[in-house]
């Protein structure tokens, strides 16, 4: 089904709206150390008001039309700063753009008020068919004049400048013209969105295509980055598998030291897709970004307001 | 078609059918080969999905065990592949591939069973909505009361079931040993909504199923009793049409009334 087929024309209703300048767009503020919600936790949340200075969200699971999970949202964004994170915006397809998955996150945005809205550097499917995975691309200049002009479509339809992150890859194409890094930075420069660096992805992609993650690190502007991942990962021996479902590795915290004093202050979360333990565990990895950061940056602990 | 469409296109091909075309744009890396690599994307694929079914069809998946659905599980991906960007409507189709794909079409509760599931799934984040509370009928003269229509709340939902499996379900729910799957004389008639965050599911009458049907298509409470006085003892039709009435509005069935 092609959802967008099924708007009246989308490019004139994109027209009336005065072009927003993303690239001009203020810098999204620092929130301070966070936690990704999770449907296991919502009691102890609600019931407990633990100390996190903020939630990421899955948009997508709140792209729904009532029940438990959004007034379960509503009431956690009443408490705590929210930012929006997606999977599905599949910003680097070459399929047309899916209008109807739009209107239902700008819809969300409207009732969230994130901080920013987030999503991936990848595509999920084209030709109707969605895959449900944040697949690679290669790194060529025509995948990214594509990638500038779809962001910068999207960007127009919310209003407002997004937040790109880099995902964990296993398979480079033989055709990429540049590195990873070049890539985002042109493309954050670009088109104006703003960069979420997951440092685990970073480490589990240095480790598959054999390069540094200083090297990636360092060719990343420090003034484009608004938002850390941490995370865990599976390793196979030759490669590794970017599982988001163990506790954060011990050279993924080193790498988040260098990130550290390479970015400054950025707002940072732990992020655990799978094999979701109890909550107290993963305040302990919280606290652990928080000390590290006012370790590396003595003024880093609080967020600004 | 650009070249990074074209890419795309091999891409996606060799993850849903198993082409190794795309293998030769893509490296060997420093300590593995290209083909294990692209593998990872190839086994997430069918496992990620699969799981999204496991979440959804909990109890079908305990019933059916974890190689047996798996290998379902995996044949449904295969003749389904999703075409929606959210992972919550995945599984939609699960009741219709069951009720006509082989080997699953031999075993009609299969099908029923993943239909009470996805009922219950969809009046969970159904749509919100007014629920109509007593108080508001005291409001209508007896005079009234012919002309009154009634609009379901909009988790409300029926489905008829050929098989016992509402009984497999309950079992299958309170861990316990699930009855043989039979087939039934006359179906089973249920009634799906939510009551507060919880969904529920109830089992009606010939007589209460053919009300709720007609009150859900706007016929108003008067023929609502001339209609149930074809049923049954005709002098208590209005009470029982009233009693029926009750039930609905005290579990939350119904979103608002209009004279």
């Amino acid at each position: 089904m092609n959802v967008a087929s099924r708007l009246p024309n989308p490019p004139a209703a994109l027209a009336e709206r005065p072009m927003q300048s993303a690239r001009e767009s203020v810098k999204p503020p620092f929130l301070g150390f966070g936690l990704g919600l999770r449907h296991q936790h919502y009691d102890e949340i609600l019931n407990g008001n633990p100390d996190i200075d903020w939630f990421e969200v899955i948009s997508e699971n709140y792209m729904l039309p009532g029940g438990q999970p959004l007034r379960t949202l509503d009431r956690i964004c009443e408490r705590y700063p929210v930012v929006m994170h997606g999977v599905s915006l599949s910003i680097a397809s070459t399929a047309p753009p899916n209008f109807g998955y739009l209107q239902g996150l700008k819809d969300l945005a409207e009732r969230v008020e994130p901080k920013w809205i987030s999503d991936h550097l990848c595509w999920t499917g084209v030709h109707g068919k969605n895959l449900h995975d944040l697949l690679p691309i290669p790194y060529t200049n025509e995948a990214l004049d594509h990638v500038v002009s779809r962001v910068q479509l999207v960007q127009d339809f919310l209003g407002r400048a997004i937040v790109l992150e880099n995902v964990s890859t296993y398979i480079q194409f033989n055709n990429s013209e540049m590195t990873e890094w070049e890539f985002l930075s042109e493309l954050s420069r670009r088109s104006g969105c703003w960069l979420l660096f997951d440092i685990n992805n970073v480490y589990v992609s240095a480790f598959n295509h054999g390069y540094d993650p200083l090297a990636f690190l360092n060719g990343i502007p420090p003034d484009r980055v608004v938002q850390f991942h941490m995370a865990g990962h599976s390793h196979m021996g030759t490669h590794i598998i970017d599982t988001h479902d163990h506790p954060v590795c011990e050279d993924v915290w080193d790498l988040y030291v260098a990130a550290i004093k390479r970015f400054g202050r950025v707002s940072t979360m732990i992020e655990r897709d799978d094999n979701i333990p109890p909550l107290d565990e993963l305040l302990l990895e919280v606290n652990r970004t928080r000390e590290i950061a006012e370790r590396v940056l003595p003024q880093a602990g609080k967020p600004a307001g | 078609m650009s070249d990074f469409a074209r890419q795309q296109a091999d891409f996606q091909r060799g993850i849903l059918t198993g082409d190794d075309a795309v293998l030769t744009e893509i490296l060997d890396s420093p300590r593995e080969k290209r083909e294990t690599l692209y593998g990872v994307y190839r086994f997430a694929y069918g496992s990620r999905l699969v799981e999204a079914m496991r979440n959804d069809h909990e109890l079908l998946h305990l019933y059916l065990g974890d190689e047996t659905f798996d290998e379902m599980g995996h044949a449904y991906v295969k003749a389904r592949p999703s075409e929606h960007p959210n992972l919550r409507w995945f599984t939609q189709g699960l009741p219709e591939f069951l009720r006509d794909a082989e080997p699953y079409c031999n075993h009609p509760a299969l099908s029923d069973l993943a239909a009470l599931e996805k009922a219950l799934n969809d009046a969970f984040d159904a749509a919100e909505g007014p629920v109509l509370e007593l108080t508001a009928m005291s409001a209508f003269a007896p005079e009234a009361w012919p002309d009154l229509k009634f609009q379901p709340h909009p988790s409300a939902a029926r489905l008829d079931l050929s098989t016992n499996a509402s009984a497999i379900w309950l079992a299958l729910k309170n861990d316990e040993t699930p009855p043989d799957a039979a087939a039934l004389d006359e179906p089973s008639r249920l009634l799906i909504w939510r009551q507060e965050v919880t969904p529920m599911f109830r089992e009606l009458p010939t007589e209460e199923a053919m009300m709720w049907d007609e009150a859900a298509n706007g016929i108003p409470f008067g023929v609502l009793c001339e209609m149930l006085a074809t049923y049954d003892d005709p002098d208590s039709a209005a009470a029982r049409g009233a009693g029926y009435l009750h039930g609905w509005i005290t579990s939350g069935l119904l979103t608002a009334v209009s004279a």
